[in-house]
C-alpha cells in the first residue's frame, strides 16, 4: 500500500514538473550561426554590445590548438574572462587583432573597429560573410555547410599552428594509428577514429587528458547520451566541428 | 685621533665590501620577468608533439620541471599568469597522461 502511494506521489511530482517545463525542440542553428560564441564578461557593464565570435571566420586561418593552448582561450564560452586591457596588451584576441596581423581590437576608445566584435544586436554588416568565406571550400551537409576536414586535406584551407612571439617552436608531429571503436548498440557501424585528422587541428593536449582521460583504448566508456550532452566528442562535435547529425562521418566501418 | 678614525672607516668599508657577496647570496632570487617566464614555459612545453616517443625518465623530468615552474607562473602578473598557467597545465597534464599510459599498459 505504501509502495503504491509513493508511486502515485512520484508520478504526480513528475507530471507537475513536466507541466511546469514544457518540452521545446532545440532550434538547429543556421550555417552562419554554427560555432558562434557570444561573450559578455564585461561588455554590457562597459556599455558595449556583447562580443560575437564566429568560429567559421577564424578556423580557415588557425588551428584549434593555436588559440586554445598557445593563446590561452578556454574551451568554454566566457571562461577566459577576456578584458579590453588584455587585448590591448597583445593577449587573447589582441594576439592577432593588433593592427598588424588583423584590425586592432580594443585599441583606443571610440575607434570604429569596436563594433566589428561588439556586435550582438547591432545589425552590423560583416566585412566577410559566411558565403564569401566558404565559397571555394568543399561542401558539407551540416554545421557551417563546409567539410572542414576535406578542406584541410585538399589544401583549400591551411590553418597556421604557429604565431610568432606567442607559440612554442615544435617539431612536426608523427602520424598516429587510427582506432576502431566498437559501438554499444548492436548493428551500428563501427567508428573509425583518425588520430591524424584530429591532431592536425588539436595537437595532443587539447584532448588529452582533459576530454579523454582514459589511458588505454576502451577504458574511457561513454555513450551517445554523454556526447549529446557535450562531453567527450561532444565538446567539439555539436558546437564547432561537424554536428552529431552527421552519423556516417564517425560510424564509417560497414557492419560485418 | 684623525688617523684612528680613518682606519676605522677603512676597516668598516672593507667589511661591507667583503660581506657584499655573502649578503647577495642570502637574498631571495629575483622573480623572472614575464619574458623570462614565458621562455621557461616554452622550453618545458616544447616536447608535447613528441611526448609519445619520450622515455619514462624524460617524461618524469618534464613533469617535475613543470611542477617547479607552476609557482613561478602563479606569481606572474595577469593576464600573463592566466595564459602561461593554462599552457603549462595542458603540457604538464599531457606528459603525465603519457607516463600513466606507459605504466598501465
Amino acid at each position: 500500500m505504501l509502495r503504491f502511494a509513493s508511486l502515485v506521489l512520484s508520478l504526480a511530482v513528475c507530471t507537475t514538473a513536466a507541466a511546469a517545463e514544457p518540452a521545446t525542440k532545440k532550434r538547429r542553428p543556421l550555417p552562419n550561426e554554427y560555432g558562434r560564441v557570444v561573450m559578455d564578461n564585461h561588455s554590457t557593464a562597459a556599455k558595449l554590445a556583447p562580443v560575437v565570435f564566429e568560429h567559421w571566420l577564424h578556423r580557415p586561418l588557425y588551428t584549434c590548438r593555436l588559440c586554445h593552448v598557445d593563446i590561452g582561450f578556454a574551451m568554454k564560452a566566457g571562461a577566459t574572462d577576456v578584458k579590453a586591457v588584455d587585448n590591448a596588451g597583445g593577449y587573447f584576441c589582441g594576439a592577432c587583432h593588433n593592427g598588424r596581423t588583423s584590425f586592432e581590437a580594443c585599441g583606443r576608445e571610440g575607434k570604429p573597429t569596436c563594433v566589428r566584435c561588439h556586435s550582438l544586436g547591432k545589425g552590423v554588416k560583416p566585412e566577410r560573410d559566411l558565403k564569401s568565406v566558404v565559397a571555394k571550400l568543399p561542401r558539407g551537409r551540416f554545421g557551417n555547410g563546409v567539410d572542414w576536414e576535406q578542406a584541410e586535406l585538399d589544401g583549400s584551407v591551411k590553418p597556421a599552428d604557429f604565431l610568432e612571439g606567442v607559440s612554442i617552436a615544435r617539431k612536426a608531429m608523427e602520424a598516429r594509428k587510427d582506432l576502431e571503436l566498437k559501438p554499444t548498440q548492436r548493428g551500428m557501424a563501427e567508428i573509425i577514429f583518425s588520430h591524424t585528422k584530429h591532431t592536425v587541428w588539436n595537437g595532443c593536449e587539447v584532448c588529452h587528458p582533459d576530454i579523454f582521460v582514459g589511458v588505454k583504448k576502451g577504458t574511457t566508456q561513454y555513450s551517445m547520451v554523454d556526447i549529446f550532452e557535450g562531453r567527450y566528442c561532444g565538446v567539439c562535435h555539436g558546437t564547432v566541428a561537424f554536428p552529431l547529425l552527421d552519423c556516417q562521418r564517425c560510424h564509417t566501418k560497414p557492419v560485418q | 685621533m684623525r688617523s684612528t678614525l680613518a682606519a676605522s672607516f677603512l676597516a668598516a668599508l672593507a667589511l661591507v665590501v667583503a660581506a657584499g657577496p655573502l649578503l647577495a647570496a642570502d637574498a631571495p632570487p629575483k622573480p623572472p620577468t614575464p619574458a623570462e617566464c614565458k621562455k621557461q614555459v616554452d622550453e618545458a612545453c616544447a616536447k608535447t608533439q613528441d611526448a609519445m616517443n619520450l622515455s619514462g625518465d624524460e617524461l618524469k623530468e618534464l613533469v617535475a620541471r613543470c611542477d617547479r615552474l607552476a609557482p613561478v607562473v602563479a606569481a606572474q602578473p595577469e593576464p600573463h599568469r592566466k595564459v602561461l598557467g593554462l599552457r603549462l597545465k595542458r603540457c604538464r597534464d599531457l606528459y603525465q597522461f603519457v607516463l600513466d599510459t606507459r605504466e598501465r599498459t
